[in-house]
């Protein structure tokens, strides 16, 4: 045989795609390579629904919810912005009406935490205590961390839920105002001010244990 | 305030306690620009109060982050992400299979504004079904519903589906001789479809060439007795390109070897077409049954006799004696006998036209 033969075409992962790769064969009707986009951002999506539900079984709905919205979507999807941006869109949409609805519904309230103790002598001062190096191994600080963290939690629920959204897309998923404006489709300087009011309304929360 | 600290100014205007408050969130947070951040930077640092406030407020950005978030608590060693994604997997597939059926639904448009609009459907409907009574009737007092079972008489104009085609079964062919010569004047073919039908019309009938043809190249569908059936009405239309290549595709592919036997003896009389000499050739060395190949020696051989000694080109052509290496081939290593001595005596025969 002569000449040489024509090497076998490589086949490189999906994994390896760029993301508008990925979206050009989604769109095209590869469901794989729309389960590949899904993996690279659904641990995100889901922490964020935790985080703002605090309910396994809510967050599990707004991820279905909020994943199948955008395979239906993909489509409309023209490459305006970052995928992330758009899909980031779709999920702080879901899950606003989500906390809208539960707010509307009293009996799906949280119920209150029983280690924010009220009764609870104050330790100095508050934020003080928070310098303490090694918190887990000093039983005070770990008992008042769970009591902070209980009466964050609580605070939250005070929170509307734009203002939870925004809370959580600044301090948790360390997003710019600009990049939450655009995810919720907003001007930066109501994000600002959502984020200002949720913090004021925190720290009023967190006034009762200095 | 502070000698080597700037003067706490924005748009040209120093700063109070008033104007540093409200920004003091977004300095703990870092989402002040450069010229913002000097100046509030220069205002706490002569400003207890205000420099008091920015520390707690840093002191609240690092409580939270401090804290694990309730999403490490809740879904600590990602089986919640794992069971999401399957159920979204499952979600994606119902959803499919719905949209693929809604895409098989005809009339879905129909419904969907009947439903937007009951009582103009309810009025459609009974329209409709006034219509559809005053044309029934009529239908049947002209004695229309007598005709429901039987065979209905089809005749030469081209209304057969693919679906139809594909569709229907062959319950018989029969050719009826011409009055004059011995072409068939009529093929008439029986079918059963969704309702029984009879196709009759001369090989020229759309209809009756596209079921002669289909039969032939889709001949896993139907039975070999069938097939031979339509490839003895077909040969006589051999000389027809579409024919031809039904007839050749019948020759290379089709299951049965009678049915591959008599699509050759069908090419017979067209072997002169390149095409059908590579026919005859590729059967010649690669069909299994050996009776197929002495078929195909003998289409050969007559074909290169039927050329006239004396006429241009009748010596042996490169495709001729590309015939011939095959023949000898043949006659050493084919498995059959009968196939190595007809070819031994094919070879004789020809022998005399590569000496001319």
């Amino acid at each position: 045989m002569s000449g040489s033969e024509a090497a076998p075409a490589a086949v490189i992962p999906l994994a390896e795609y760029d993301d508008r790769a990925l979206i050009s064969a989604a769109q095209a009707g590869n469901r794989a390579a729309f389960e590949e986009l899904v993996r690279r951002y659904d641990r995100g999506v889901l922490r964020l629904a935790l985080n703002l539900t605090r309910r396994p079984e809510d967050a599990r709905d707004v991820y279905q919810e909020a994943f199948l919205k955008v395979y239906r979507n993909l489509h409309r999807f023209r490459f305006e912005c970052s995928f992330y941006t758009w899909l980031y869109r779709v999920v702080t949409n879901v899950c606003l009406d989500h906390l809208r609805r539960r707010q509307a519904r009293p009996e799906d309230q949280a119920p209150e935490l029983a280690s924010a103790n009220r009764e609870e002598p104050a330790v100095g001062d508050f934020f003080e205590r928070q310098r303490e190096d090694r918190p887990m191994h000093d039983p005070e600080r770990r008992f008042l961390g769970k009591e902070i963290e209980a009466r964050i939690s609580a605070a939250m629920e005070h929170l509307t839920p734009r203002e939870r959204m925004v809370f959580e897309m600044k301090h948790y998923h360390g997003l710019k105002l600009r990049a939450i404006g655009e995810a919720l489709g907003t001007t930066e300087e109501t994000v600002k001010n959502s984020l200002f009011r949720a913090t004021r309304k925190l720290r009023t929360q967190l006034e009762e244990l200095r | 305030m502070s000698g080597n600290l700037p003067e706490p100014v924005r748009d040209g205007r120093v700063l109070t306690c008033e104007d540093v408050k409200p920004m003091l969130v977004f300095c703990a947070c870092g989402e002040l620009d450069a010229e913002e951040n000097t100046a509030v930077m220069a205002h706490t640092a002569a400003c207890a109060a205000c420099a008091a406030e920015l520390r707690e407020e840093r002191a609240l950005r690092a409580v939270l982050s401090d804290l694990p978030q309730p999403a490490d608590r809740l879904d600590p060693a990602g089986v919640l992400l794992s069971q999401c994604r399957s159920e979204l997997g499952e979600k994606l597939d119902d959803w499919e299979a719905q949209r693929a059926l809604s895409s098989r639904r005809p009339l879905r448009w129909f419904r969907r504004w009947m439903v937007l609009r009951p009582a103009w459907s309810a009025a459609l409907l009974a329209l409709m079904g006034a219509g559809l009574g005053v044309v029934g009737l009529e239908w049947a007092r002209s004695g229309g519903a007598k005709g429901v079972g039987n065979a209905v008489n089809v005749l030469a104009t081209p209304r057969l589906s693919d679906q139809d085609l594909a569709n229907m079964a062959v319950a018989g062919v029969s050719m009826t001789p011409a009055a004059a010569g011995n072409q068939p004047a009529e093929v008439q073919l029986r079918l059963r479809a969704q309702r029984p039908m009879v196709i009759s019309g001369s090989l020229d009938d759309g209809d009756v060439r596209r079921v002669l043809t289909y039969v032939v190249e889709n001949g896993r569908q139907f039975d070999p007795g069938v097939r031979l059936d339509c490839l003895d009405a077909l040969r006589m239309r051999a000389a027809d390109a579409g024919v031809r290549r039904t007839l050749v595709a019948a020759a290379r592919k089709d299951q049965n070897p009678a049915v591959r036997l008599r699509a050759l003896e069908a090419l017979q009389n067209v072997a002169g077409d390149q095409g059908v000499r590579d026919v005859f050739v590729d059967a010649l060395m690669d069909d299994p049954n050996p009776g197929v190949r002495v078929e195909a020696v003998n289409s050969l051989v007559r074909s290169i006799e039927n050329r006239a000694p004396d006429a241009p080109g009748s010596l042996l052509s490169p495709e001729d004696r590309r015939v011939l290496r095959a023949l000898e081939g043949l006659t050493r290593n084919d498995p059959n006998n009968y196939v190595r001595l007809q070819s031994a005596a094919a070879l004789r025969q020809l022998e005399p036209r590569e000496l001319h």
